[in-house]
C-alpha cells in the first residue's frame, strides 16, 4: 500500500483541510514554483498547480508538481482535457504517479479562444467526467480505457471541480452526482462570494446525501481591489460577486482595499467552517500566494494537523 | 415619353414594387454604362406589399458593398425615398435628379478615370 | 445543407488574374440555398468581374452556367462542350463540387470562389447556423436532438461546464449554451433522467477515419 496523499489523510481523519493553488510561470525556470512552494509549506495540506489556465501557455502542471514534490509539498495535478487526447492523458496520469504525485483534479478546461494560442485546436477527446472515470478505472481496476491491463496502477486521490454559481442552477447537483459516480473523491468549488447562494447549493447537496460521498472544499479567492471584483463579476464566466461585496471594497480607500479583501476572505472561511458538509477550504490566491499564510493563521487553521 | 425627351441620358426600369429589385439589376445598370442608378421607393410604412421598401434598402446596400469591392463608389447607387408630401410625378422627380446630378464623374466602367464635367451623362432610373 | 461564403473578391481576382476567358459555374443546391453560389450569385460575381476588368483596362469574357448539383458527375458532364473553350473554371460550388468538377475535367484549371464552411440549417431567411459535424456516430437520440459536439464549444458529452451563464456559452455570448438547451428540452418533456448515465468517450475514429472517408454500396452500383 503506497503512502496516501497528505490531503487524503487529512480529510479521512476528519480534519478541516486547507489547500491552495499556485500558477506556474510563463517560462522555463523552476525557481518561481519553488519559491511559491516555500511560501505555502506548512500552511496548507496540498497545493494545486493549474494546467495552462485560460489557455495561456505556462510551465506544465506535471513538471511543476514534480518540482513541488521535491520541496516536500503534496501537489495536486490539475489536468484539463482541452490540450491532450486520451493517449496523452492516460500517459500523464501514469507519469504523475511515477513521480510521486498523489492527487489529481480532472477538469475540461477553459476554451482555447481565451488564451494566447487562440488558433490552437481544442482537443476535448474526453470531457472531465469521462476523465474521472478513466482515472478511477486505471487506479482501481488497473486498466486503461478499452480494458488493457497496466503493469502497475497509478496511486492517486481523485478530485473534480464544482461551480455552485453557474447555470443551470437546478442541474448543478445532478452534475455533482455524476462526478461522484464517475469517481470523484474530493471537490474544489469555484470561489465563493455569494454565501447565500452557496448555502442553498450545500443544502441541495446534503439533501441528496452527496456530502457523505465526497469531500467538498469551498473555494476562496481574496479580492485585491474593486477593479478586481468588478472584473471578476463581469468578465469571468461562472462567477457570482454580489453588489454588497463590491460595495464593501468601494467603501474603503484604495490603499486599504487589499486588507478589506482579506477581511472578507477570512469571514467567508470562518463561515465555511460552520457549514455542514464542507470539509475544507481551497484558497486560490493566484499571484498573491503571500496572502495564504495570513489567511490560514487568522482563521485558526494554523498549524496544520499531524496525520 | 420622358425617355424620348431626355434621350439617351436616362433609362427607366419599372418594377411592381421596389422590393422586387435584385442586386443584379443594379450591377447590370452600372455595367451597361450608367453613371448613376437611382432606386425610387415609397416611404417607409406605406408599401402596399408591406415590407417591399425595407427589403429594397437592404438589397441596395448589398449591391453597394459589392461595387465597393471593385473600386466603384457606393454613391453611384442611390436610394430615393419619396415622401407622401411629394406631389411629384416621375417626371418632376427625374428632372430634379438630372439637375442635381448634372455634374457627376462618369463611371469608370464606361470610361477610364478622367476629370471634368459631362453634361450628357448617362443615368438609369429604377422604380 | 452545406454552407459556404464567397471569398473576398481580391482573392478570386488573384486566382484568375492571368486568364481572359472564365467559365463561371454555380450550383443549384446547397450554395444556392445559402445565397453564395447559386444562379443569382453567379450573375453578380460575373458582372463584378467584368466591370472590374473594364476599369483596369483588361478584357475578359465570362460564361455563366449553373448546374443542378456540382457534386454529381452526371450534372458536371453538361460542361463537356464548354470546358476547353475557357482558360479557367471559377467554381461557385462547395469544396465537394470544386473537386468533383476537377475530377471530371482533370486538364482544366478549376478554382474555388467560395469558402466552404459548415453543415447547417436555415434558421430564418438570411441566417444559417451550424448543427452537424459529421462525426459518423450520431447520438442525437440521447441529447434531445441537440448535437453536443457541434453546439457545445467544448464538445462535452456530460456538460454543462462551469462557464454556462444565463443560458449562454462562455466562449461566445451570442451562442446559447447547448447543454442548457439540452437540459431544458429534456426537462420539459420529462426525460431529464436520460442525463443521469455517464456518456462514454466517443469513438472519434468514425470521424477521423484513416484519411478521407468513403461509403460503398454494392446494391447502388450499376
Amino acid at each position: 500500500m503506497k503512502a496516501k496523499s497528505r490531503l487524503e489523510r487529512v480529510l479521512r481523519s476528519g480534519h478541516f483541510a486547507v489547500t491552495a493553488e499556485c500558477g506556474p510561470p510563463k517560462g522555463a525556470g523552476p525557481e518561481m514554483i519553488r519559491k511559491k512552494g516555500h511560501i505555502l509549506k506548512g500552511f496548507v495540506d496540498s497545493v494545486n498547480v493549474t494546467d495552462n489556465q485560460t489557455g495561456i501557455v505556462r510551465l506544465c502542471s506535471l513538471a511543476s508538481c514534480a518540482l513541488l514534490k521535491k520541496e516536500g509539498l503534496d501537489p495536486v495535478l490539475q489536468m484539463v482535457t482541452r490540450d491532450r487526447n486520451r493517449i496523452a492523458l492516460q500517459s500523464d496520469v501514469l507519469g504523475a504517479s511515477a513521480l510521486g504525485i498523489r492527487n489529481i483534479l480532472c477538469l475540461s478546461g477553459d476554451h482555447q479562444s481565451f488564451g494566447n494560442q487562440k488558433e490552437a485546436k481544442g482537443v476535448f477527446d474526453l470531457d472531465s467526467i469521462q476523465l474521472l472515470q478513466v482515472v478511477r478505472g486505471m487506479r482501481d481496476q488497473g486498466k486503461i480505457l478499452g480494458g488493457e491491463e497496466l503493469s502497475e496502477p497509478p496511486e492517486l486521490f481523485i478530485g473534480a471541480v464544482a461551480n455552485p454559481f453557474a447555470d443551470p442552477f437546478v442541474y448543478r447537483v445532478i452534475r455533482l452526482e455524476k462526478k461522484v459516480n464517475a469517481g470523484a473523491e474530493f471537490i474544489q468549488t469555484q470561489c465563493i462570494y455569494n454565501l447565500k447562494r452557496f448555502k442553498e447549493w450545500m443544502k441541495m447537496v446534503r439533501d441528496s446525501g452527496l456530502d457523505k460521498k465526497v469531500y467538498i472544499l469551498g473555494g476562496i479567492t481574496p479580492l485585491k481591489s474593486t477593479r478586481m471584483a468588478e472584473y471578476m463579476s463581469k468578465q469571468v464566466a461562472g462567477m457570482d460577486v454580489p453588489e454588497e461585496v463590491i460595495n464593501r471594497l468601494k467603501g474603503v480607500p484604495t490603499k486599504e482595499q487589499r486588507q478589506e479583501g482579506l477581511k472578507i476572505a477570512i469571514e467567508t472561511i470562518q463561515t465555511l467552517k460552520e457549514i455542514e458538509g464542507v470539509h475544507g477550504v481551497h484558497i486560490m490566491a493566484i499571484e498573491w500566494e503571500e496572502a495564504v499564510p495570513e489567511l490560514v493563521e487568522k482563521t485558526w487553521l494554523y498549524p496544520r494537523p499531524e496525520v | 415619353m420622358l425617355e424620348k425627351e431626355l434621350g439617351p441620358r436616362i433609362r427607366f426600369f419599372p418594377l411592381p414594387c421596389s422590393g422586387r429589385i435584385e442586386p443584379l439589376h443594379l450591377l447590370s445598370a452600372l455595367e451597361s454604362g450608367a453613371d448613376m442608378v437611382y432606386l425610387v421607393t415609397c416611404p417607409e410604412g406605406v408599401c402596399r406589399y408591406q415590407e417591399g421598401n425595407v427589403r429594397a434598402r437592404k438589397r441596395l446596400m448589398y449591391a453597394q458593398k459589392l461595387i465597393e469591392e471593385i473600386g466603384l463608389e457606393r454613391e453611384r447607387i442611390e436610394l430615393v425615398v419619396t415622401t407622401d408630401k411629394d406631389l411629384l410625378t416621375i417626371d418632376g422627380l427625374t428632372r430634379g435628379l438630372i439637375l442635381r446630378e448634372a455634374i457627376v464623374d462618369p463611371s469608370p466602367v464606361r470610361v477610364k478615370k478622367h476629370k471634368g464635367k459631362y453634361m450628357d451623362s448617362y443615368k438609369g432610373v429604377r422604380k | 445543407m452545406i454552407t459556404a461564403e464567397r471569398k473576398p473578391l481580391s482573392e478570386i481576382k488573384a486566382m484568375i488574374a492571368p486568364y481572359r476567358k472564365i467559365l463561371v459555374v454555380g450550383c443549384g443546391t446547397c450554395v444556392a440555398e445559402c445565397a453564395s453560389g447559386g444562379e443569382k450569385e453567379v450573375g453578380l460575381l460575373s458582372s463584378a468581374l467584368r466591370m472590374d476588368a473594364k476599369m483596369e483596362g483588361r478584357e475578359i469574357e465570362t460564361k455563366e452556367i449553373t448546374l443542378d448539383r456540382q457534386c454529381v458527375y452526371e450534372f458536371i458532364e453538361q460542361l463537356s462542350g464548354l470546358v476547353n473553350q475557357y482558360d479557367v473554371i471559377l467554381s461557385l460550388g462547395c469544396g465537394a463540387g470544386v473537386q468533383a468538377v476537377a475530377e471530371v475535367f482533370p486538364e482544366a484549371y478549376v478554382v474555388p470562389a467560395l469558402n466552404t464552411t459548415f453543415i447547417g440549417e436555415t434558421k430564418e431567411a438570411g441566417l444559417w447556423v451550424e448543427n452537424c459535424r459529421g462525426c459518423g456516430d450520431c447520438k442525437l437520440g440521447y441529447f434531445a436532438a441537440i448535437c453536443p459536439i457541434t453546439r457545445c464549444a467544448k464538445g462535452l458529452f456530460n456538460g454543462p461546464c462551469g462557464g454556462s451563464k444565463d443560458g449562454k456559452c462562455e466562449v461566445n455570448p451570442d451562442t446559447p449554451c447547448a447543454w442548457q438547451l439540452i437540459i431544458t428540452r429534456l426537462d420539459e418533456s420529462g426525460r431529464l433522467n436520460l442525463l443521469q448515465a455517464i456518456h462514454p468517450p466517443a469513438d472519434w475514429s468514425k470521424r477521423e477515419g484513416k484519411g478521407p472517408r468513403k461509403i460503398e454500396r454494392e446494391d447502388q452500383k450499376t
